[in-house]
């Protein structure tokens, strides 16, 4: 009984608080916060001394019009005389996209497990982390180049990069996914008897399964568009195509493959957009 | 019995055969004590309803009884296991011998009801188990309990669609599908209305007498366990104060357990 003096006071209910201290706590609501008012200037002062060093310019904006305008108007009429080679370059992309996501995802999942603080031991979780980061900063055009030369030129070097650049990006989106699982049938699962593994498969791997199949079709659809980047180094896809259109001023060439694309992209949205639906 | 543990006690002393025996617990996160000189005895076919206030320590009695709670000192005997002295891989065997049963129920929303039961033998899948299929004994024991627990009609859909009352069911037919040889159930009805509690208590009774696994359920409201135990244990900061069958339970030394007293909040225990 180390505070037996004071324990009457700690078992009944607190005293009412004076007048004034109410009105000073309920005072402290009526005005915006502190951190508002001082963070609102501060993020202004951060963007406008962003736009200074990027040289952001509305009027130069305003003045480049014309000839924006111009450059879209030598896209028209978009060209399809060569519409077989650009369906055939989007199949690739498409291919490549398909491969390097999954081999991206798989990966992504096994490195999630390790980096996962609820399932991985420390050890084990910090340099998953840490792996994870440095793949992250490093822009996959640098793997691309990486592999161009490793592999040599083409789509397998695209995939390899994407595959790499995949792990950086749903890595530790993927880890995170299942931190965040509901602990409650963890507990009921290691109260069965069940193994690490099958507390994995059994209690974590279906509660963080929609939000990891949708991350997956995000990084699908992202690597769709980054296939037609990877081109510009020869990596394989449409990219390559692209950049020899621009190269050679066939504006018609360039605005047919931009469309295909557009295409392309928009109906891989829409569908990974069902399947997400249905999944949640 | 699918449990490979050492079976201490013979089973033709049925009547008397305790399959939990705790003497002289005493359970401290650091220099915190949640529990001291607990003795507890729960036999075979009883239902026994554990009560006290929030912090009395009844939690932490249940979760001591499955390894998830580090014994100080004493003796903790559940099935035939020693928890002080488990060999290795023996808190799975003993975990796969005790049916748990949660307030939250602990179910896995999107998975179906037959899922949800079906993990409860997931000590039984062997490793190669890994696409996640059941064999079908195992199925049909789990639409068996289903059945029993009446929620058969429901078995294809997802955990989440449930009520609560009818989680909590499956949750028990998950507890009994690991063929338990005791059932722990920690506020099982904390979460539902008096109607559902009063239907998951009789269920959890009629376990007990049936199949004669002993029960201990915590409750924190005193009538429930008048009503549906055949014993009850009245702990109060981290001691027993009442240990009786319910015809004789005193109702002073009950209502005891829940007073407010002045050195509540420190006792030194």
């Amino acid at each position: 009984m180390t505070t037996t003096s004071d324990a009457p006071a700690r078992r009944t209910a607190p005293p009412p608080l004076p007048p004034e201290e109410r009105a000073r706590l309920a005072r402290a609501f009526s005005v915006p916060r502190t951190r508002f008012l001082v963070g609102l200037p501060l993020a202004a002062a951060v963007l406008l001394w962003s736009m200074g060093g990027a040289e952001f310019n509305f009027v130069k904006l305003g003045e480049g019009s014309v000839n924006m305008a111009e450059f879209l108007s030598r896209l028209f009429p978009p060209d399809f005389s060569k519409l077989g080679i650009i369906v055939e370059l989007l199949v690739e992309t498409l291919q490549m996209a398909i491969v390097g996501t999954v081999l991206g995802a798989v990966l992504s999942l096994l490195v999630a497990f390790a980096a996962a603080s609820n399932i991985a031991p420390r050890w084990l979780y910090y340099p998953a982390r840490w792996a994870m980061n440095v793949i992250r900063s490093v822009p996959d055009l640098v793997f691309a180049l990486m592999f161009v030369s490793a592999v040599g030129l083409g789509p397998f070097a695209g995939i390899l990069a994407m595959t790499l650049g995949s792990l950086g990006s749903i890595g530790k989106v993927f880890a995170e996914a299942m931190e965040a699982v509901d602990r409650g049938p963890i507990v009921a699962m290691q109260a069965v008897g069940a193994s690490r593994r099958q507390v994995v498969q059994y209690g974590v791997l279906p509660q963080a399964a929609p939000l990891l199949v949708s991350y997956t079709l995000l990084l699908f659809e992202g690597n769709v568009r980054g296939a037609t980047i990877l081109g510009l180094v020869g990596a394989g896809g449409i990219g390559l195509e692209l950049t020899t259109a621009m190269r050679m001023y066939d504006y018609g060439h360039l605005s047919a493959i931009t469309i295909c694309i557009i295409v392309l992209v928009t109906v891989i949205d829409q569908g990974s957009a069902l399947i997400r639906r249905r999944i949640t | 019995m699918t449990s490979t543990a050492t079976v201490l006690e013979a089973p033709t002393h049925v009547p008397a055969l305790p399959l939990v025996t705790v003497r002289d617990l005493r359970v401290a996160y650091d220099a915190h004590v949640v529990l001291d000189g607990v003795d507890l005895d729960v036999r075979a076919g009883e239902t026994v309803a554990l009560l006290g206030s929030s912090g009395s320590g009844k939690s932490t009695l249940m979760k001591s009884l499955t390894g998830f709670a580090p014994i100080a000192r004493g003796t903790v005997r559940v099935a035939g296991h020693d928890l002080s002295d488990l060999p290795r891989g023996g808190l799975r065997a003993l975990r796969s011998d005790v049916g748990q049963v949660f307030q939250q129920f602990h179910l896995i929303p999107r998975l179906s009801v037959l899922t949800n039961v079906l993990t409860g033998a997931l000590h039984e899948a062997g490793a190669i188990n890994v696409a996640g299929g059941f064999s079908r004994t195992h199925r049909v024991r789990a639409m068996q309990l289903l059945d029993r627990v009446g929620i058969a009609h429901k078995a294809k859909e997802p955990a989440r669609s449930l009520s609560g009352g009818q989680q909590q069911r499956v949750a028990i037919a998950r507890a009994l599908m690991q063929q338990p040889r005791v059932i722990l159930a920690d506020e099982p009805v904390a979460s539902l209305d008096p109607r559902l509690a009063g239907s998951v208590l009789r269920l959890l009774r009629q376990i007990a007498t049936e199949d004669g696994i002993p029960v201990l359920v915590s409750l924190h409201v005193l009538p429930l366990a008048l009503e549906h135990a055949d014993r009850v244990v009245g702990l109060r900061h981290g001691r027993v104060l009442v240990d009786s069958p319910v015809a004789q339970a005193d109702a002073r030394a009950l209502a005891a357990l829940y007073e407010e007293q002045d050195d509540a909040h420190d006792h030194d225990l």
